[in-house]
């Protein structure tokens, strides 16, 4: 197989500035993915946290008494058919249509916006029912985890928006095919933390209770000091 | 219409190398999109794309199938699949979404770097404080020595003292017996030294002069009041059932305390501590004075 160096560019759309790096990466997108790697030692974080003081609150309300599990299954639904939406935008960018492209645009902002009414309705209810962000290692834990991402979405949703305006008044050029990709692959992002958040904290963690007797902390302490002694 | 079978056959070869090559700059082929080559700047359509949000979703789907019995819910057994599918789902993504499979290898090593440094950030900070984490108690005991109340003017100012003026370590059976303060015994009673020290009650109850922990109960004048809790019990009964099994009564308002206390937490926090019988007996004996 050839060295396939983009001798066959889309025909329809050729990209905007196609111009030479050492690395035959533009540089904007190089530069989107390795934020990306970055930003996954932030949320590694930000998990491990939630993940070390699981299960360890002494006062209620817990996870089992809080979390809904439907309702944050269908939002993970909608976050995941937006990822689609935009997927499908950037074709339609590299394709050189721009109607389309505002079209799978406004359906991307339509849906993470969905997304970010979902999650402030379950921040709303958590608060009503009593569980506030300094009440327990949970509500700490939770709330930072899960408001740094929504805060992620919430900034998708500010660079969706000017880009489908961009795309709305000036038909011809901007925003190029790679202005609409960089801004995919951030919002894809944002899906895939998403996925291990749902699984993590409302299908794993969603029935934690209070400690139990001989919880895992002090069985593996127990284990160490055992070996050593 | 006379063309020769060799002729036909390099016909119809042309033929199928025209059909792959539309097939590959086209529509790249469902299966050749999803597990085979594709060559540069060829993407999906929305057949493919539309193909994997189903996928997605439907893996999604599944996912919250699994949890939807009772049984299930919180069970150790649903978290390799649900695990698993989250991973495909997460792969998937960027794969496909990010189309990261048609991309510089580069862009994959930078990824998969930073993933896999936030993995390993994140499961060391698991180990660290979630698995192997040094309780307070473990770390506390060896070094706890029995309180010893001293007269202020014992003392002389420490400020002034240079290192070199420090007086040698006390023995402490050379100290004056600690002068009585409310509901403290004179002198550290094996069953005090206990409370202290390797039971770590003291971490949670407060007798006065002695402990301040406020998690629990405070046990000023337990031996009076333990034989009016349950009836039946005398003090010592109470007091021993209260060791041995916190859970089967907890106190609070309803006996005169300030607040109800946390029910299950003493059984919680002590499921690490043993205590053998003589302890217990020490126990009871050093609360039973603490009228």
């Amino acid at each position: 197989m050839a060295h396939a160096d983009t001798t066959h560019a889309p025909p329809a759309h050729p990209p905007a500035h196609e111009e030479e790096t050492t690395t035959g990466i533009n540089h904007r997108k190089l530069l989107m993915w390795v934020f990306l790697g970055s930003d996954c030692l932030f949320f590694g974080s930000l998990i491990a946290t939630y993940m070390v003081y699981r299960g360890q609150s002494i006062v209620g309300p817990y996870p089992r008494d809080i979390i809904d599990v439907p309702i944050t299954t269908v939002s993970t639904f909608v976050l995941l058919m937006s990822s689609f939406a935009m997927v499908m935008g950037v074709a339609a960018a590299r394709n050189g249509n721009q109607k389309r492209l505002i079209q799978w645009l406004v359906l991307t902002i339509i849906l993470g916006g969905t997304f970010i009414g979902f999650q402030v309705y379950e921040f709303n209810l958590f608060r009503v029912e009593g569980l506030r962000y300094e009440t327990n290692l949970f509500s700490s834990t939770f709330f930072t985890l899960t408001g740094f991402h929504g805060a992620h979405v919430t900034l998708g949703l500010v660079w969706l928006i000017a880009l489908a305006i961009m795309a709305a008044r000036n038909p011809a050029g901007r925003p190029s095919d790679l202005d609409v990709d960089i801004a995919g692959l951030y919002w894809h992002f944002v899906d895939i933390v998403w996925i291990v958040i749902f699984t993590l904290l409302y299908l794993i963690g969603g029935f934690d209770g209070p400690p139990e007797a001989g919880h895992a902390a002090v069985q593996g302490w127990n284990w160490v000091t055992g070996l050593i002694s | 219409m006379s063309t020769n079978p060799g002729q036909e056959a390099v016909l119809a070869q042309q033929e199928h190398a025209a059909h792959e090559e539309h097939a590959a700059h086209e529509d790249a082929g469902i299966s050749r999109f999803f597990f085979g080559h594709v060559p540069e700047g060829v993407h999906g359509g929305m057949k493919q794309y539309g193909l994997l949000a189903i996928f997605l979703g439907v893996i999604t789907l599944v996912e919250f199938l699994i949890i939807v019995p009772e049984g299930l819910q919180g069970s150790g057994v649903v978290i390799a699949p649900l695990v698993i599918l989250s991973v495909i789902k997460f792969f998937c993504v960027v794969a496909f979404f990010m189309h990261l499979k048609f991309e510089n290898q580069l862009l994959w090593q930078i990824f998969v770097a930073g993933l896999a440094l936030g993995l390993v950030v994140a499961l060391s900070l698991v180990l660290l404080f979630g698995v192997f984490r040094p309780t307070p108690r473990a770390f506390s005991e060896p070094r706890v020595e029995p309180f010893v109340h001293h007269a202020p003017a014992e003392h002389e100012p420490v400020a002034r003292m240079l290192p070199e003026e420090l007086p040698p370590p006390a023995d402490p059976a050379d100290l004056a017996p600690p002068a009585p303060a409310g509901g403290a015994v004179a002198g550290a009673s094996p069953g005090q030294t206990l409370f202290i020290g390797t039971a770590a009650c003291a971490s949670c109850h407060a007798i006065q002069g002695v402990a301040q922990g406020v998690l629990g109960p405070p046990l000023d004048g337990i031996a009076s009041a333990a034989g009016n809790r349950i009836s039946g019990y005398s003090a010592e009964d109470y007091i021993r059932e209260s060791i041995v099994e916190p859970d089967a009564y907890t106190a609070g308002t309803a006996d005169g305390l300030s607040q109800d206390y946390q029910q299950g937490l003493m059984s919680a926090t002590m499921a690490g501590i043993q205590l053998t019988d003589e302890d217990v007996d020490a126990l009871v004996e050093y609360l039973l004075q603490l009228r």
